[in-house]
């Protein structure tokens, strides 16, 4: 799932600081599983700006709601009835959702609330860490299932670097090097036959640099 | 150092746009350019122009430069990041390199190595900043610099864009940014450049129109099917048509377009022949150059 952290409360009351009337929209999707953009984040940012406000003796509306998802038009649709009531929205949805946002209500100013990070699981509650860059062309079945993409800093694709050490990444200790983890992973599976045969330089016309990326199922559409 | 004293001692420059090879073989490059070194202040050397790759601009300059050639360099973000341009400006001082260009380069996508990931580190004005402050004497990371360089800097500005407004605006943000020549895509209509100079009163800078070589009816048509904002009249495309002799007539439109926009007091010109260097001498002497 999407990976994302709340922004800093000074960053948000820097975006909103000029709005009377504003409304925080979390989500109950990937943002509320890693804990920063769900219902209780959003409370807990409403009760925040609205300290801050009355501290600082400025009177305003501070609103928060949750949408089952940000990503769908259907949840989004469900502030239509309620948005002009406020100045601003924070969207507490990764940076897709808070887009859509945008798209749906074209005269409404939206502001992210959260920073959207990366596609990852959950070590332990509170420890997130990256798997999957969405390159558009999985090549996991080659790798023993460990993604270099994602996982070697170097984004080798033809790795080791020659700078792991002990099974640490060279760029830091604390990071483990995916290349090691490939190895590993390959040996455990008798596939170490990977080694030998060099992959091509990578087709990244899938991943971003391809420009702006859709997919169209038409099996979905019709 | 022509380029600069004349563009600043009001001179009408003319540059002459010149394509490394795509291999190593730079002979035919360095005798177009020596059989204009005369008439020619400066050779533009692309940096992988539609994102074919070839040689680059700066290996390309330095062949013309060892020649005694005034040469433009062009830096662009698509294929280096900041480390990268940083490192090839300095190199490009060193060697002698005094004009440098900065370009938005096309997508990847538009070029011959569609599979590769494109950089864009930093964007086109970073990069502008980027320059002005190695002249500072620091680097981007406000580290101190054994020795700055120094460069006359330019960019790119599109006269002929729909979006105006948008573009005089990104032309001021240029020119804060250091840009002081700025190089057009290919004009065709002087009316068009002429209104665009108006609009541009004030600006101490050099807007250098390009004069594309059409060489065929098949290329003009083209260009004004797939390029709306280039203007290229009925007119030209009829003359080549008729003409017993294209090849003639279409030196023949690009010289007395050369001579047309000296005549009206542009700062100089922008020769592109993409593949016709050898009629850069016959276009010039059209022009009376
Ligand atoms: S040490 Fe391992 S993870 Fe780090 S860059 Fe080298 S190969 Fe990649």
């Amino acid at each position: 799932m999407i990976r994302a952290v709340g922004k800093p409360l000074e960053e948000i009351i820097g975006m909103v600081q000029n709005f009377d009337r504003i409304l925080l929209a979390g989500c109950d999707g990937c943002v509320t599983v890693c804990e920063a953009g769900g219902l209780k984040e959003t409370k807990v940012l409403g009760s925040a700006l609205r300290l801050y406000f009355t501290q600082a003796g400025q009177n305003k509306v501070v609103d928060e709601t949750t949408l089952t998802r940000q990503c769908d038009k259907e949840y989004l649709a469900q502030l239509g009835d309620r948005i002009d009531n406020y100045d601003a929205v924070v969207s507490l949805a990764c940076g897709a959702g808070a887009q859509f946002m945008v798209d749906m209500y074209k005269h409404k100013v939206v502001f992210p609330g959260v920073d959207t990070c990366f596609i990852g699981v959950t070590e332990e509650r509170g420890w997130y860490t990256e798997r999957c860059q969405a390159c558009g062309r999985c090549i996991l079945a080659d790798t023993g299932g460990i993604c270099p993409i994602a996982r070697c800093s170097k984004r080798m694709l033809n790795g080791p670097c020659g700078g792991s050490e002990g099974g640490k990444c060279e760029v830091s200790p604390e990071m483990p090097c995916g290349w090691q983890l490939i190895y590993d992973r390959l040996k455990t599976l008798g596939q170490l036959d990977r080694f030998e045969k060099p992959v091509d330089p990578k087709d990244w016309t899938s991943s971003r640099d391809g420009g702006i990326r859709k997919i169209m199922r038409e099996d979905l559409r019709i | 150092m022509r380029l600069q004293e004349k563009l600043e001692a009001k001179e009408f420059v003319v540059l002459a746009e010149m394509e490394p090879p795509k291999g190593v073989d730079i002979s035919a490059a360095v005798s177009s350019a020596m059989s204009v070194k005369n008439a020619v202040d400066a050779f533009v050397v692309p940096e992988m122009s539609n994102a074919v790759m070839r040689m680059s601009s700066l290996g390309g300059a330095m062949v013309l430069a060892n020649k005694g050639l005034e040469t433009v360099i062009q830096v662009c973000c698509r294929d280096r990041n900041r480390l990268a341009l940083q490192g090839d400006l300095l190199a490009a001082h060193a060697l002698g390199i005094k004009n440098v260009m900065a370009v938005a380069g096309e997508d990847i996508s538009f070029g011959d190595h569609h599979k590769a990931r494109a950089v864009n580190d930093i964007d086109l004005l970073e990069l502008l900043g980027a320059i002005k402050t190695l002249m500072s004497g620091k680097d981007m990371a406000g580290i101190e610099l054994k020795g700055a360089p120094d460069f006359f800097v330019g960019s790119t500005v599109n006269p002929s864009t729909s979006a105006l407004e948008l573009e005089i605006q990104e032309l001021d943000r240029k020119i804060a940014a250091g840009a002081r020549f700025f190089i057009t895509p290919p004009i065709f209509d002087i009316a068009v450049l002429e209104k665009f100079q108006k609009r541009l009163e004030g600006r101490q800078v050099f807007i250098i129109p390009t004069v594309l070589l059409l060489k065929s009816v098949g290329m003009a048509r083209y260009l004004q099917r797939h390029f709306e904002q280039v203007h290229l009249p009925e007119e030209f495309i009829t003359r080549i048509q008729k003409a017993p002799e294209r090849v003639r007539e279409c030196v023949q439109i690009a010289g007395e377009l050369v001579a047309a926009l000296k005549a009206r007091g542009a700062s100089g010109v922008h020769l592109a022949t993409i593949g016709w260097e050898d009629k850069l001498p016959a276009i010039l002497a059209t022009a009376g150059i």
